[in-house]
């Protein structure tokens, strides 16, 4: 264990949520891309042309747009919805220590493990089906993405799992008809959409090089509207955990 | 010296008064809080702790709101009442995790010791999901008292302890108020804080009903009047010889589903017990069935809200 209180909140944060079955099932899921490229491989025999649109492709729908979120479901809600339901959060609650520092400590590990897990899901494909059009750059574009993504995502998700006990089924609804269905054809819901955001970094970072969006947000849609996210998120949650009144349940 | 001072406190959530103009103040030394289960105990130790703010009143620890600063908790400890506790971590881990958040110089140490003082060096490096309930409990109140804190209050630390640990959890708490430390505990028995607690307060219904010393709490409580069920070969007979009996406050002949029988009230039972086998036997009279009617938790505590 490390020491000191910062070591110590970061220490218990990720034993929380990298316990056993959650963090086999987020692996899990991660390793889908993997195998979806291996497949690609075996199946398409010359692939040289071929790969570098069938990373991209992978990135956008499966990674970024489907994993990516279902990952951070799984981790920003239980960051805090687990502490609250099993009422462990008073452990932490009953020292010397601010809450906000146990909401940001408890936000920045959700957001590591998030991005984390997530890692393989773009690298081990790249390491697949990498050639002549998918240079180094390419995969850390993504990876920067996938950052963003989990930031935001983890800040949406952490607050839901501070304010709702059912945290998990809201985030997966928002998930399927925000993330996946709504944002892919509403031009105003691409304006509040952790997946465009998350795509708009990495075709900045692209370049010309691959197209992964036709019509990115703008950079500046990117920073204020992701900012506002994030610290909406971050500042309910922390909002929450200082009002947080360990009630009997009259 | 620490002290807890309630002035007037009361709590509410929307319609429904958890505790209601409670006013007391609670030095060194162990003080128990008795009442039944929704009487609110646990609202009361979590207004102690800081944890909820009252909705008129004051709670003041040494003459401090607690609900100010997370700083009090440098000084105050809370052993919740649910069992939970981090599964995933072993006994130590969860011990050293507290005195770590204490700001604690040497960690290791306060944690052995912690662990030393409820007896769980042989399960400490046990996940605590292999626990026990009663083992749970010990681990909560190590993890608790690992900074040696002044102030301890324990929401019925005593659940799912066997005899043996309850006895060596008591002697625990009577040392560490023996160091001047303000203990308050909470339970809904009151055997419980038989020779542990200095003075006992019983709420009722969000009330503090009454407080004193147990032994005078334990009066109060077994000379209050009594009503009894009971059976016999006549009972017409019998309801005639227990009236002229001084401890007899009243008797009803009955009838109900179960049969006849008479209905008793005395405000003496411990004379009504050895007296009423005596006058039988005396008039010739088979006792079938002696049952108490209002022994129910809820009516003993009724009668201190309502004497």
């Amino acid at each position: 264990m490390s020491g000191g209180v910062d070591g110590t909140l970061i220490w218990l944060s990720a034993r929380q949520l990298l316990a056993k079955r959650r963090a086999l099932l987020a692996l899990g899921l991660s390793l889908v891309p993997a195998v979806v490229a291996v497949v690609f491989r075996l199946l398409v025999a010359d692939a040289s042309g071929a790969s570098g649109d069938f990373l991209i492709g992978l990135a956008r729908d499966l990674v970024i747009g489907a994993l990516l979120p279902l990952t951070a479901v799984l981790f920003g809600t239980t960051a805090f919805g687990g502490d609250i339901e099993d009422g462990t959060l008073l452990y932490l609650l009953l020292k010397p220590v601010a809450r906000w520092r146990v909401v940001v400590w408890k936000y920045l590990v959700a957001v590591v493990c998030t991005a984390a897990v997530m890692l393989p899901a773009i690298v081990l494909p790249w390491l697949v089906v990498r050639g002549p059009d998918l240079p180094f750059q390419v995969p850390l574009s993504l990876l920067a993405g996938l950052g963003v993504g989990s930031a935001l995502y983890c800040a949406g998700f952490l607050a839901l799992g501070a304010w709702t006990r059912r945290a998990l089924v809201v985030g997966l609804l928002y998930v399927v008809t925000i993330e996946m269905v709504l944002s892919r054809s509403l031009t105003g819901v691409k304006a509040i959409s952790a997946r465009e955001f998350a795509l708009a970094v990495s075709q900045k970072l692209l370049g010309n090089s691959a197209a992964l969006v036709d019509k990115p947000v703008t950079t500046a849609t990117v920073w204020t509207m992701g900012t506002l996210m994030l610290v909406v998120g971050v500042g309910l949650t922390i909002w929450k955990v200082r009002r947080y009144e360990a009630a009997e349940r009259l | 010296m620490t002290s807890i001072e309630l002035r007037r406190a009361s709590r509410w959530y929307g319609n429904v008064v958890a505790v209601n103009d409670v006013s007391c103040t609670l030095g060194p030394g162990i003080t128990g809080l008795l009442g039944p289960n929704g009487a609110g105990k646990t609202t009361v130790l979590h207004m102690m702790a800081g944890l909820l703010e009252p909705s008129a009143g004051e709670v003041l620890i040494d003459g401090v709101g607690a609900a100010s600063d997370p700083s009090i908790y440098r000084r105050l400890t809370l052993v919740p009442e649910r069992e939970s506790a981090y599964g995933f971590l072993t006994g130590r881990e969860f011990v050293r995790m507290s005195a770590r958040l204490q700001r604690l110089p040497d960690g290791e140490e306060a944690a052995t010791r912690a662990i030393k003082l409820v007896e769980l060096e042989d399960a400490q490096h046990r996940k605590i999901a292999t626990y026990s309930k009663g083992m749970r409990q010990r681990i909560k109140v190590a993890a608790a008292l690992v900074h040696q804190p002044d102030v301890v209050l324990l929401d019925e630390p005593f659940n799912g302890m066997d005899p043996r640990q309850r006895i060596h959890m008591m002697s625990v708490l009577r040392e560490e108020a023996a160091r001047g430390r303000v203990i308050v505990i909470s339970s809904h028995i009151l055997e419980e804080l038989n020779d542990l607690a200095d003075t006992v307060l019983v709420m009722v219904a969000g009330r503090l009903a009454a407080s004193g010393h147990y032994r005078a709490i334990r009066r109060l409580m077994t000379d209050r009047p009594h009503t009894f069920m009971i059976r016999s070969s006549d009972d017409r007979r019998l309801a005639a010889t227990l009236l002229s009996d001084a401890s007899v406050i009243g008797v009803e002949l009955t009838t109900n589903g179960s049969g006849n029988g008479i209905i008793i009230r005395t405000s003496e039972r411990s004379t009504l017990t050895h007296h009423l086998p005596r006058a039988a036997r005396d008039a010739g009279i088979r006792l079938l069935e002696i049952r108490p009617t209002d022994e129910s938790l809820e009516s003993v505590f009724s009668y201190l809200v309502d004497r």
